[in-house]
Formats: C-alpha cells, structure tokens, sequence
C-alpha cells in the first residue's frame, strides 16, 4: 500500500510575543494510507485541526515546526513554494475547514467558485455532475449565492468543491458542528458514499465520537499535542485502553443513562405560557401558539433544529423579546409580557437566564466577584456559596473572563443566576460550546444544584441524548409550533412525531458500542 | 513607524510645548532688520523669517497655542460625543434615530466653512473657538460611541444585567462604557489631530492666531511668500505639525 500522509515525530511549539513557548504538538506519530479512513478525536486545545492544516501545508502564525517530518502525498507541503503548494492543492490534497460561513466567497456565485477552482472555460457539465456527487441538485444551485444556500447545502458545496479536481487525500475539520443532527447525519452519508465510490484517502476530525465514529474505520485519540490512543475504530469504541478516552466515551450523554430521576409529581406552576405567538420581521412566526406550564422544581427540556424557535422561546419568558401576542403569568399572575425595565426587582429576580457562548456571558473586564455582586448586592460570603454550589473555589473571586475555561464560565454564569434566587433558571444550549467531559460535569453540576435548591429549570438544546438525561419533560419545537411533548421516557421510548423519532434513532446510534 | 520613534516624535513635543519659555531661545517677536529670511547659521540655527525673527524659537513655541485650543476642544468633544452616542443606543427607538441624524447632520456640515462662519462673527477669541471645534468634532466620536455601545447592548452579559435589574445609566457605567473606552479613545486621538489641523488651517487663513504670535499654521502663512527665497521658514512648521500629527496617529493605529 502506498502511504499518502506521514508524520514522523511531529513537534510543534506556539510562541507568544514574549517568547513564551507553548507545545501544541509533542512527538506526533501517524500514518495514513492510500484508500483508509482516519477519524481523529480530541477536546479543544488538543492540537487535532493544527495536525490536520499542517498535512495541507498551513502553518498559522506563532506556530513553529521544531522537530520531525511531515508528508503529504511524498513532499513536505511546508516546505515547498507557493507554486508547488497551489498545484497541489485540490489534485493531491484538499481541505474543508471549519467554519462554513467564511469558506465561501459571499459576492461569487457557486459557478463563479468552480470557475475559480478549475479555470474559466469549465463545461458546466462538470460542475453539475460535481455538485450532484455531492447530493445537491446542480442545476438549482449553480446560479445562487453562498447567502441563499443552507448551512448544510454549503457544506455540501465545500465538499464538491474539495473534490473536483480528484485528490488523492481529503481533510475535513469539524465537517458538521455547525449543522442540526439530523442534517449532519446526511452529509456524513454522503461522505461516505463519496469515499467509498471513489477510494479517496479521508481524515476527519472531531470534537465528537459520533461524528468521526461514522466515518472512519481507524480512529486516533488526540489529548494535549499528543496522539494517546490509536486503533481500529471499532476496537477504540468498545475498548478503549488510554484512560483519557474512557473518559471522554463515558462522558457522552446517553439517551438511557439518566444523571437526574425524573419527578412526575408536578406542583402550582412558576410559569403560565398561553397561545403564545411571536411574529419577528413582517410574517415570520417564530413561534406559533405555543402552551406551556412549569411546575415547581420541574425541569423542561426544550428540543428542536436551528430555526425551531426555542431559544426565542427563553427569551420572551424571560423578557428579553418583546412577543405579538398570547399570555405569560408567574405564580401570583403577574403579567410576565411587561418590559424589563417596568418590573419590580422581586419580579426580574424570579427568572434568570444562562446563555449559549461561554466567551459572552460575562463582562471581561470585571473579575468574577464584581460580575456576580454588581446587580445582586450579594455579599462576599454569599457570593462564596453561589461558587461552591457550582463547585468553583475561592480562587475564581479575582478572576477575569480571559483567565477561566468555556466550563469554567459557564459555572460562573450559573452561580451568577443563582445569587438572584430565581424560581426559574432558564439554560440556552448552556454546554453547546463546550467539551464533551466538561458538559458531562456541568450537567451534573446543574443537576446537583437543581436538587439543593428545588429551583425549576427549563433547559433548550439540540441533543436529545443530553435533554433527556437530566429533564422530566420533554417539548419538541419545530418551526415555532410544538409537535411533540410528554415526559422523558414516553417521548423517547415512543416518539410519536417523525422528527422526533428520527432524533431519537440518530442519538441511539451516535457511538456504536 | 517605530514605536519608539513615536514615542520619541511625542515626547519631544511634549517637552518643548511645556518647556519652550524656559528655553534658551531668542525671543519670538524680536524683530532683526538686518538679519531678514537668512538660512542656517550661528546666531539663528534655522533661519531667520521676513521680519528677522528667530525660525527655531517660533517654530519651538508655535505648538503651544494650537495645543491648548486642541486639547480643550478635544475633551469637550470627548465628553459631548460619549455622552450622545451612547445615550443614543442606549435609548432607543425614536430617540435613537432623532440623535443618529442630528450626528449624520454635524458629519455633513462643512467644518471648515462653519468654522470661518464663527471665527469672523466672534474674532479670535480662543475659548468660542475651543468650544465650536469642541462641538464640531464631537460627531465622529459620537457615531463611533454609538456603534459600540449598540454592539455591547447586544452581548450576552448586558442581557444578565438587564435581567438582575440593571439598566439606564447604571447599565451604561456598569457594563458598556468600560468596554468601549479603548475603542472611542483611539477616535477621540485621532479626533484630536483633525482638530489641530483645524486650528492651523484657521491660522493659516487669519482667523485662528492673530500675529504676532508664534503659530505654525500662521506662520506658514507668512512665509509662504518667501518660499524660494527661504524655504526654511515654510519647512521648518510644516514638519512640526506633520510630526506631531503623524505621531499621534500613528501611535493610536498600533492599538
């Protein structure tokens, strides 16, 4: 078999403006061979996609190349002139990188990008038989814009693109964490599809087992810089021997393992929705009639696609967006419809909110001890108790944003709802941006901070898996309507709606163990 | 540029701005017949102008009064500018869009000739032309206090605060002005060498400095006439103001 990527010993080193060295890769040995399907699997930091832009020849700035040897397809790509380098991309090596909304040129049609590709007098033939490859209808997307097309349809077009010119070893970095599941679940089909009709080699890499887990047959665990587990990708799943991938597998929520018994006694709700309907830019009914209660101490998950509705659907309870029309009541029937800035103090502190982005919920230029007193006048010692529910010690008082994790953060913002003592703590895909270890524990964390308070929470994300091992009810939203809802385990043991259903088949096979 | 050497373009100005009386030079307005729009020597280092005075020394003190009139100006813009711009995002609705047009407005306005407008009407009184420059200026900064102050709204933290029960003025302190500092700041500097640029200009055209004070723009005025027979004596403020003004620029772009 011929080998078409090789690192040898691979070091590389980040070097800050003071000359502060920061390994990134240590000692990375790795192989892949003509045809074979790499999947490679690790937390943020851990060096995967500097790995992965390296085997296409990129270095970012601050990187530096110490020691080792690296080659693609025979040459050390970054070695080589621009010239070499230009020639080789796309007909020996191509790359999809990460972020869907800047790979695509926003004023280039999808012909004018092929165009770019391959040269101006491309036959369109090609180009739509590329496209259709790809799973998309060539002739409706040739002319369209990369604004008109979905997030999935220009992951699909990124991949068409990638493989026009027939490379001999595709690169994908997180080819779906900026899709819903159940798209996702369809362009990893059709990667591979792809790879098995055309023998190309694929290394793919993931934060997420069932991504990688799908499309490879070799699997490569990556923790700080360094490669700590390789394997078939079966025999990794099954057994993993390093302990960091055990931790990593047992930190993925499952749809039956449950972190929180659910409670089926519902109380006097916190919360009254009625007919609730919003209306955003003219038409658009973001959500549609919508009837909820939540009881006391209960916890709702709230599940749906991008575009569903369910993070506005936090946001109007809470008051941040104004709604059209229908009903929100607090136990005393206070009319939760009224601006923000016409509530009394007691009102707003019922219901507080945890946002999505880490990077975002806290001010960072104040310390975490001024971000959780400023509004909640909470003395020190109070302050120390909202930490230590959320398990973060004394040290984090002094603490700035720039200083702390994505978990780390999140915990912060957390302990931050709790000093306002809300009845009801409203948690936006609160782990989306995080690691699947630290959601595994901020999950438990939220759960054991549920149970000491009896706080009731209503949590929105798009993981089923997730949602279901810790609410008692489950809401599914789709197109601002909802079409489904009862407890956890009678929505996923029997989903009565085709979308639910095909979100509960997709989480029971993310990891095959 | 260089850090340093803009740092060492700024210092220089800084001292010679404060320390320039102290300084053993030949007094501005000595008048030397004998002497008129001489090149370099011994006595006058940079030449002498028209009326025989010292170009060194008057170049050396010339900064001073645009400096004073710019710096004045410049802090009431600052202040005037923050103050609307943020109050602006903050309010909202049609408060906002009344304030975004009254500064769309002072953008439009032809500064110069609005300028002139006041300078003839109230002469060269330096406080009424701190403060027209003052107002005049404040619109940049206020349009770019406004779109930060609209970005922050917008974040996740504000969001918390709002619903922990801060807003208005509290909120403005509490979690947006401390963010948009560095950003308004860097507007502010570079407002601050248009509005020298200004009063040269005003200078330059007789309604800024009256003679016979030392003022680079005035002062290029006068010798603008002599420019073949002694180019020193143009050169020479030109460069003062060119340094300071690239200076100042340039070290807010590093940031």
């Amino acid at each position: 078999m011929n080998t078409i990527l090789q690192f040898e010993q691979v070091c590389v080193e980040a070097r800050d403006r003071n000359q502060v060295v920061t390994p990134i890769l240590q000692a990375v040995d790795l192989k892949v061979e003509m045809g074979e399907r790499l999947g490679i699997v690790g937390g943020s930091g851990s060096g995967k996609s500097t790995l992965l832009r390296i085997a296409a020849g990129v270095l970012s700035p601050g990187l530096h190349l110490t020691s080792g040897n690296v080659s693609t397809a025979g040459v050390n790509m970054l070695d080589v002139g621009p010239k070499v380098r230009q020639e080789m991309y796309g007909s020996s090596v191509a790359l999809v990188a990460q972020s869907l909304g800047e790979a695509l040129t926003s004023h280039l049609t999808i012909r004018s990008h092929f165009r770019d590709t391959l040269g101006r007098d491309v036959a369109d033939e090609t180009i739509l038989s590329s496209l259709d490859d790809a799973g998309l209808d060539g002739a409706k997307y040739l002319h369209r814009y990369p604004h008109q097309i979905s997030g999935g349809e220009r992951q699909r077009v990124l991949l068409a693109l990638a493989l026009v010119r027939s490379p001999s070893l595709l690169l994908l970095d997180e080819p779906t964490s900026a899709l819903d599941v159940g798209i996702a679940a369809d362009v990893l089909a059709t990667i591979t599809r792809l790879q098995e009709s055309r023998g190309f080699a694929l290394v793919c890499v993931s934060h997420d087992f069932g991504v990688v887990g799908r499309v490879s047959d070799r699997l490569a665990v990556m923790s700080r810089g360094q490669i700590v587990e390789q394997g078939s990708t079966d025999h990794v799943l099954a057994n993993p021997s390093d302990p960091y991938t055990q931790s990593l597998l047992a930190s993925i929520p499952r749809l039956h393992a449950r972190i929180r018994e659910p409670q089926s006694i519902v109380q006097q709700p916190v919360v009254v929705v009625r007919d609730l309907t919003v209306i955003r830019s003219g038409s658009t009914r973001a959500l549609d009639s919508i009837n909820l209660e939540v009881g006391k101490g209960e916890v709702v998950g709230v599940i749906g696609e991008s575009g569903s509705g369910k993070s506005t659907l936090l946001s109007v309870i809470c008051g941040l967006v104004p709604h059209t029309s229908g009903s929100i009541r607090d136990t005393n029937g206070f009319d939760l419809t009224t601006p923000l800035r016409d509530r009394p103090i007691s009102v707003l502190s019922q219901i507080q909110m945890v946002f999505q982005n880490p990077d975002d919920s806290l001010n960072p230029v104040r310390t975490v001890e001024q971000s959780m007193a400023r509004y909640t006048h909470a003395t020190r010692d109070e302050v120390l108790a909202a930490l230590d529910a959320v398990e973060l010690s004394e040290q984090f008082l002094s603490r700035r944003p720039s200083e702390m994790s994505g978990g780390e953060k999140q915990r912060v913002a957390v302990a931050r709802a709790l000093l306002a003592h809300p009845q009801l703590l409203l948690l936006d895909e609160v782990t989306s941006a995080l690691d699947v270890t630290v959601q595994a524990s901020v999950v438990k964390m939220l759960a054991s901070v549920q149970a000491a308070t009896g706080m009731s929470m209503v949590i929105v994300s798009h993981d089923i898996a997730l949602i279901a091992s810790f609410a008692d009810r489950l809401i599914v939203l789709r197109n601002g309507q909802v079409v489904e809802q009862g407890s956890v385990g009678d929505v996923v043991e029997s989903p009565s709606d085709p979308y639910t259903q095909h979100l509960v088949k997709l989480a029971a096979t993310t990891v095959h163990k | 540029m260089n850090k340093r050497i803009v740092y060492c373009v700024l210092g220089f100005h800084a001292v010679v701005a404060l320390l320039a009386p102290l300084l053993p030079l030949a007094p501005t307005d000595k008048q030397d017949p004998g002497a008129m729009l001489q090149g370099f020597s011994a006595a006058h280092w940079l030449g002498t102008d028209a009326l025989g005075r010292d170009v060194l020394s008057r170049a050396l003190h010339g900064g001073r009064p645009s400096l004073v009139i710019a710096l004045l100006a410049t802090a009431l813009s600052a202040i005037i500018g923050v103050a609307l711009g943020s109050l602006a995002a903050l309010a909202g609705g049609w408060i906002d869009e009344a304030l975004a047009r009254l500064i769309d407005f002072l953008l439009a306005a032809p500064t110069l000739i609005l300028l002139l407008l006041i300078a003839s009407f109230f002469g060269h009184d330096p406080f009424i032309l701190s403060v027209t420059l003052g107002l005049m200026y404040a619109a940049p900064i206020a349009r770019v206090a406004r779109g930060s102050t609209q970005v922050l709204l917008a974040r996740d933290f504000v969001r918390v605060a709002r619903l922990q029960g801060g807003r208005g003025i509290n909120l403005l302190f509490g979690e947006v002005l401390p963010n948009v500092w560095r950003v308004v700041l860097t507007e502010i500097a570079m407002q601050f060498t248009w509005i020298i640029l200004a009063f040269s200009s005003l200078s330059f055209l007789g309604l800024g400095a009256s003679p016979p004070t030392p003022e680079w723009g005035l002062m290029i005025a006068e010798a603008r006439s002599y420019m073949t027979i002694n180019p020193l004596s143009v050169i020479t403020p030109i460069v003062m103001l060119a340094s300071l003004v690239l200076a100042v620029q340039a070290l807010v772009d590093r940031e």
